[in-house]
């Protein structure tokens, strides 16, 4: 970093928060539960083509003590409901979940009495992807709405100073940064497509 | 324009010109000589032979099923039963089915053997004792349609859970089965089972374990 950012100083100063939720959302582990056919391009997504490295998150753990990311990848049935919602609870907290494909998410073109209509009838899914199967750009996008979500939504300070059940806290990061307030930056501005 | 032909499986008994002259017939599945020695060998107890795009089905009695199993091993060389399954033909008499594959495999021929079960008995001997790969085959129609295979060694169900207590392929089974006969897991770890296979859409919304009420202790 050059001497212009850091003031001169040699030093910056930031909020617990940020710092830790900015480490969390650059380092999910993914804990892959490959169910189906959705399986096969979740692990395109962590191949070298598509290479979810760059997203922190290349480390699939195959343990749920390690893992703060479920990828529900294919349609779940009633018997294995039961094991993915014990690897689940398993996971230590703070963790997110995806429902990757349709049948994840509602059951998909399986309606019939073997699959559990949509994985959020007993687990607290934080993203959907639609899609039979998604592409891997798309369980990407759904990677980057969770890290969008742990950088604004989980406060370290919150939980330390007022433990569970506190209320929801500001978020800590705006889609756009608005250095001194201003509103009135809007993206065309962002973007430089609108003139002035 | 050419026309485009359509084969399809007549409900009706075949044509003679179906039953042979079929384009996608093959001769692998044309056995008359294992046909007529199956009649020489068990006479009455072959009921039908059934000939359509070149393919032989035999039906037995059920009741003789594991000796021609014996003898289209032992005396004709079909020592490979390639599957086995149930069928539900919804039918006031001989409601069920249930078939045989079987391939000789130093003569490259497959044989299709069927026998028919009533409803009321709902049972019919076992073939592991011939073919040993017939036990999960069976499981599995035990499981979907509720068959008893007399005989077999270990009767579990393949699929579903054990305490399950329908037979999901009969025909009177709804598609989306019976709601709370498979509960889903609780949504909480303290909670108990879910029994409303549709909770998510009545309402119900798991959470996250931070945000649970901390529990007694
Ligand atoms: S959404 Fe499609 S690809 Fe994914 S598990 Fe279901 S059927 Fe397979």
């Amino acid at each position: 970093m050059s001497d212009d950012i850091l003031g001169g100083e040699g030093f910056l100063t930031t909020r617990v928060d940020a710092v830790v939720n900015w480490a969390r959302s650059n380092s999910l582990m993914p804990m892959p539960m490959g169910l189906a056919c959705c399986a096969i391009e979740m692990m395109a997504f962590a191949a070298p083509k598509y290479d979810v490295a760059r997203f922190g998150s290349e480390a699939m753990r195959f343990s749920p003590r390690q893992a703060d990311l479920m990828i529900v990848a294919g349609w779940v049935s009633y018997k294995m409901a039961h094991a993915v919602r014990r690897v689940w609870d398993q996971m230590a907290d703070p963790k997110w979940c995806i429902a990757m494909g349709a049948c994840a998410s509602t059951g998909g073109m399986h309606r019939c009495y073997g699959v559990v209509q949509g994985c959020d009838n007993f687990l607290p899914v934080d993203v959907y992807i639609p899609g039979c199967p998604p592409r891997p750009e798309a369980v990407i996008h759904a990677l980057m709405d969770i890290q969008e979500k742990v950088r604004n939504q989980h406060s370290v300070a919150t939980d330390a100073h007022e433990g569970k059940g506190a209320a929801e806290p500001m978020p800590l990061r705006p889609r756009i940064l608005t250095p001194s307030g201003d509103s009135s930056i809007t993206p065309a501005r962002l973007y430089g497509t609108e003139e002035g | 324009m050419s026309k485009l032909e359509f084969h399809f499986t007549p409900v009706d008994e075949p044509s003679e010109a179906e039953a042979t002259q079929n384009p996608h017939a093959k001769d692998t599945t044309f056995n008359p000589e294992v046909v007529q020695a199956l009649q020489t060998e068990f006479g009455e107890d072959v009921k039908e032979v059934f000939l359509y795009a070149n393919e032989h089905t035999v039906y037995v009695s059920k009741d003789r099923i594991v000796d021609v199993c014996r003898f289209l091993k032992e005396e004709q060389g079909f020592t490979y039963l390639v599957d086995l399954g149930g069928i539900d033909r919804f039918t006031d008499e001989d409601r069920y089915e249930v078939f045989y594959n079987l391939v000789n495999i130093k003569t490259s021929k497959r044989l299709r053997l069927k026998t028919r079960i009533d409803e009321e008995s709902g049972s019919l001997p076992s073939v592991t004792g011939v073919f040993r790969a017939a036990g999960w085959n069976e499981r599995e129609a035990f499981d979907m349609f509720g068959l008893h295979f007399e005989g077999h060694q270990d009767l579990r169900r393949m699929y579903m859970p054990e305490d399950f207590e329908y037979h999901p392929l009969r025909k009177e089974f709804p598609l989306l089965g019976v709601p709370g006969s498979l509960p889903l897991p609780p949504q909480t770890p303290e909670a108990g089972l879910t029994l409303d296979p549709f909770a998510a859409a009545h309402g119900s919304k798991p959470i996250k374990s931070y945000e649970e009420a901390a529990s007694e202790e």
